[in-house]
């Protein structure tokens, strides 16, 4: 979905896409902005990568330091990865540049400087998942049978299906915890995708097998929106709920996870245990925003994403001519973040004028 | 190469998935042959057939999961005509051919790679059978 | 260079992809595909996407008065639209285009004969471009005006940011007053619906009709005829794009209320949020209610809105009231800006909520109302005695939502409002082009969501229709006037309303397919009895042709 789009915009006219690309400066205002970029070498050329995959193949180091980072990837072009690749580290090698059929590999690159003249700008810079490791107790990089949504999406994506990262097996018993790194004291506020994206990520595994037992830990269920609901009612009879989120995590000496929260209903703390914990971590602002803020001269709000100005939830910052659009504001799913970014449009449009030319 | 499926594909669920299959490097019998269409309503009892009579074993046709057809009902609608070829093909007597109707995501070349695979071990199923 | 010439003159072009696809045999391809009927010429390249290529590619076509070119290379998906600007760059049609995917589904999907299907692929391309034919691309001239049903909250707002774009709008109310169906939901949530009705009511471009509700909609994007009666008589307006903007209403949640003869028997009430709201604001209350209760979120999971209310309305009987609140939900919703904060607020000012699973009783005991639930926590049934009860309600699609949605052609989803055509990618848009949602009409009344989607129209609408006029395909799906019967199957099938039955030629009647709503599905190709519909590009000789391609490698081993 996200390739179409970002695809669709590639293939347009009037945008121009800059990637590696990052703001240095800015002056002017509304109308007529000078803004400052800096683009970080790029040393596979993304319009001369045909995605052929040869460079990969000869690529001797482990994980390969060039590679296409995903499937989908729009652009579909490969990107060489200098913390790995031995010739950015200064040793003898070049066999990918070698090999590259269109040469498209350039270590020799430098930073390019680039500056823009522009009416309006949009900060759409979206969000950084929440890092898990943050709560400790629930051993997220400890154990590898704890994992995050995302980790659970990538395996699906990639495997196809569910596999124990630790020995491959299937799992029989996996637990769900809602509100890792929302709704809590350093998070005020709902991610609002993390019930949809377990409900969906339960279904899933129960599609792959019925006999998978899952359970959710959480706090309140975000049930609202479009078809959501039914989506929820067609899965509750096949999962079990349990309102009350764990503290802790321990793996046991036979490698399962134990699983410690408070029963509720029970009126007592339980311990149960699971082949595979999964933590619904939440979206989080990004922690290098503030120094576009800086630079913007924008505010953030409190909970470190970018303040509107005018009402809740609005596209304007303080600054004529900057507007926001998406997570970058705050916590949306794909529909909320899709209206906020034509609202910023519409933002836009209202800025610098739409000639209205009717034709007969 | 015996046994040609046919599969006509909708662009904007099939055929990508059918794509990230190949980026994978996930294989699929070599005997598929896709006919991208730009919505599975495209397909008419009429194309499923001419394609059993210019040789194929198993025709599939491909659209989105249900629900999710951008244009409403096409893949309802080539649901019904599949439906409705299989009918075709018993009133006809033919019983070693085999059609099938699969709804699938842009994103899950597994699922499009088992459904061609199901659909190949049917046609060799048949094949024996004979 | 015409390709209305009965000879076809078709190019090959075959890429190797930088040689990187080595399980093909490409030599061997390009023999095969030069034996072609059809064929005049063959290229084996392995940079065809790069300006080298591509730069070949034109002269080759020009050099050798090529006109149907296929490509055999990569994915359609990520390079079909380069490929059709180089056969524009080189003066041909870009539809006079049939690539044939070698990689994603051929060298890389494989393991056993890749090169015996890549040449059943090329010959396919190439029956296939053999019988293309050009499709035109033109600018077609369209109505910058818009028409607004609804005279609320969301519709006035939306009028406002189409003015502030510079495009006109007729707003049709269907009560005497605008916003008299709005009440006091936007004000509940901080928003002034009184400044926003001066303010479109002040506005130029702006045209707002009271007493007025559409009785027919005809045309497609760009060209829209809108019946309406108003003052009981007819009038026509015409416009290029319309919006639904006509709100919800809620209603208490059955059960959730109690006989009228009770409440006033017992001198305890049951309410609205709404009907607080005007408690709270007259300061000339007699007995401020010792305690309030609030419900929601138990007879119904689309709780956004209810559960905004009440944060908002039990911080504000707190403060002004001071009464004891109890709160009775399932879960409250916090998946909205600033709702978390809120329900941390409420707790910390006292507001105690209960968390419950099963239906509620309500019945009136010692003058006061009994709220009879089961706590979760307690994992016991609770009784919260109160004298002001705020109800649960749900939240419904305003009256006549369906019938306007009908004759506007757009769907109801499963709740009642009005369907997304994309839930997730174009949330305000419906299935016919040209026709918008907005608000609560689609099931969004949350303020920040309402906000979001009349900003979300106003740049849609301002994009498609501001320019005066819109690309499209000229009949790329026609119907042959002569072999249609006007059976009216195709009309009533097509999912976007893009089909009209019109009077054509010496007073025959047939479908005619409007080139600014059609989106190209081939649903009406297929379903005609007449066979009188063409799909360039997917007609049924076209399939016929990869089909018999197919048939003959098959037989030829």
């Amino acid at each position: 979905m996200v390739s179409d789009k970002v695809r669709d915009a590639m293939q347009h006219p009037r945008i121009r896409l800059l990637t590696g690309a990052v703001l240095r400066g800015l002056s002017g205002g509304p109308g007529d902005f000078r803004v400052e970029i800096v683009r970080e070498p790029r040393y596979v050329d993304a319009e001369r990568c045909i995605a052929c995959g040869l460079c990969s193949e000869v690529c001797p180091t482990d994980p390969k330091a060039i590679y296409l980072p995903k499937p989908d990837a729009v652009p579909l072009v490969h990107v060489l990865d200098d913390r790995f690749c031995l010739r950015a580290r200064g040793k003898n090698c070049e066999l990918c540049q070698e090999v590259c059929p269109t040469e498209a590999i350039e270590f020799n690159r430098k930073r390019q400087e680039e500056d823009l003249n522009v009416g309006a700008i949009v900060v759409a810079t979206g969000f950084e998942v929440f890092d898990a490791r943050e709560k400790g107790s629930l051993g997220y990089g400890r154990y590898s049978n704890v994992l995050t949504g995302l980790d659970l999406e990538h395996m699906f994506r990639r495997k196809g299906e569910l596999r124990l990262p630790g020995n491959d097996k299937e799992p029989e018993s996996i637990a769900f915890i809602q509100c890792v790194g929302s709704r809590d004291e350093g998070h005020v506020y709902c991610s609002h995708v993390c019930c949809k994206y377990a409900m969906k990520l339960a279904a899933l595994i129960r599609h792959q097998s019925l006999d998978t037992k899952v359970t959710i830990f959480y706090i309140d269920l975000q049930t609202a929106g479009k078809g959501f609901a039914r989506f929820f009612d067609d899965y509750r009879g096949d999962i079990r709920f349990v309102r009350g989120v764990p503290v802790e995590i321990l793996q046991t000496a036979s490698g399962e996870l134990e699983v410690k929260f408070e029963d509720i209903s029970q009126g007592k703390v339980c311990r149960d245990t699971f082949d595979l914990v999964v933590l619904s971590v939440g979206i989080s602002p990004r922690t290098d925003s503030w120094d576009l803020a800086r630079i913007l001269g924008i505010d953030m709000a409190d909970d470190g994403f970018f303040d509107t100005a005018t009402s809740v939830g609005s596209n304007d910052t303080g600054v004529g001519g900057i507007f926001l659009a998406g997570t970058c504001q705050g916590p949306k799913d794909i529909a909320d973040s899709v209206a906020h970014g034509i609202g910023a449009a519409s933002r836009v449009m209202e800025l610098l004028g739409m000639p209205v030319q009717a034709d007969g | 190469m015996h046994g040609r499926i046919v599969a006509f594909c909708c662009e904007r669920s099939a055929y990508p998935a059918a794509d990230l299959a190949g980026r994978l490097g996930l294989h699929c019998p070599d005997s598929l042959r896709v006919i991208r269409v730009p919505c599975a309503g495209r397909v008419d009892v009429i194309h499923i057939m001419r394609a059993f009579e210019t040789g194929a074993s198993a025709v599939m046709v491909l659209g989105c999961e249900e629900g999710a057809c951008h244009h409403i009902t096409g893949n309802t609608r080539a649901r019904e005509r599949v439906r409705y070829s299989e009918t075709l093909l018993k009133e006809i007597g033919i019983t070693n051919r085999a059609v099938l109707m699969v709804n699938i995501s842009p994103n899950a070349p597994h699922k499009f790679v088992r459904a061609v695979g199901e659909a190949n071990k049917l046609v060799e199923d048949l094949r024996e059978a004979k | 260079m015409s390709v209305n010439d009965m000879e076809v003159r078709t190019g090959v072009f075959i890429c190797n992809c930088g040689q990187s696809m080595k399980n093909i045999d490409f030599d061997a391809l390009a023999k095969k595909a030069a034996s072609v009927p059809g064929v005049i010429s063959v290229t084996l390249s392995s940079d065809l996407c790069l300006d080298e290529g591509m730069k070949r590619m034109i002269s080759l076509i020009r050099d050798g008065s090529v006109n149907r070119v296929v490509i055999a290379a990569c994915s359609p998906d990520s390079k079909e639209h380069i490929f059709r600007h180089v056969l524009e760059t080189a003066g041909l049609n870009g539809n006079l285009l049939s690539v044939a995917n070698i990689r994603e589904q051929c060298a890389w999907a494989h393991k056993g004969d890749v090169t015996g299907k890549a040449e059943e692929l090329v010959r396919m391309a190439a029956d296939r471009a053999r019988l293309l034919r050009p499709v035109e691309r033109r600018e077609l001239p369209v109505n910058p005006d818009v028409l607004v049903v609804g005279g609320g909250f969301s519709a006035l707002s939306t009028a406002l940011g189409l003015s502030a774009v510079g495009l006109r709008t007729t707003v049709l109310e269907r009560e005497a007053i605008p916003g008299t169906g709005t009440g006091d939901k936007e004000n509940l949530q901080g928003f002034d619906v009184g400044s926003v009705i001066a303010a479109a009511e002040r506005d130029a471009n702006i045209d707002i009709l009271t007493s007025a509700r559409i009785v027919a909609v005809e045309g497609v994007l760009g060209d829209y005829t809108v019946t309406i009666s108003k003052d009981g008589a007819e009038i026509s307006r015409r416009c290029g794009a319309i919006v639904l903007a006509t709100g919800f209403r809620t209603q208490l949640a059955p059960g959730s209320d109690m006989p009228i003869d009770d409440q006033v028997a017992s001198g305890a009430r049951v309410v609205s949020q709404e009907q607080l709201v005007c408690m709270l604001n007259n300061s000339v209350l007699d007995a401020r209610p010792r305690t309030v209760g609030f419900v929601f979120d138990l007879a119904d999971d689309s709780s956004r809105y209810t559960t905004l209310a009440t944060l908002n309305n039990a911080l504000a009987v707190r403060a002004r009231w001071g009464s004891e609140v109890y709160v009775i939900c399932r879960d409250v919703k916090v998946d909205s800006e600033g709702a978390e904060r809120m329900y941390q607020s409420a707790r910390e000012c006292g507001v105690v909520f209960l968390k419950c699973d099963s239906a509620l009783k309500i019945a009136v005991d010692n003058g006061r109302i009994a709220v009879e639930a089961r706590d979760v926590f307690l994992g016991e049934d609770i009784v919260v005695s109160c004298d002001l009860l705020v109800a649960e309600e749900l939240p419904f699609a305003a009256d006549g939502a369906e019938v306007l949605g009908s004759l506007s052609g757009v769907r109801m989803d499963s709740r009642g409002f009005y369907q997304d055509e994309n839930v997730h990618l174009y949330p305000v848009g419906s299935d016919r082009k040209g026709v918008f949602c907005v608000g609560g009409c689609r099931g969004n009344p949350d303020i920040v969501r309402v906000l979001a989607d009349v900003s979300s129209v106003v740049a849609s609408i301002c994009g498609l229709l501001s320019p005066g006029h819109i690309e499209a395909d000229i009949e790329k799906v026609k119907v042959d006037p002569q072999k249609c019967v006007a059976c009216l199957t195709c009309i009533r099938v097509c999912p976007h309303s893009a089909i009209q039955l019109m009077r054509v030629e010496d007073g025959k009647d047939a479908a005619v397919i409007s080139d600014l709503a059609c989106d190209a599905c081939g649903v009406c190709a297929a379903i005609c009895p007449a066979k009188a519909i063409e799909f360039e590009g997917y007609r049924d000789d076209e399939i016929a042709a990869q089909l018999e391609a197919i048939g003959e490698a098959c037989m030829g081993g």
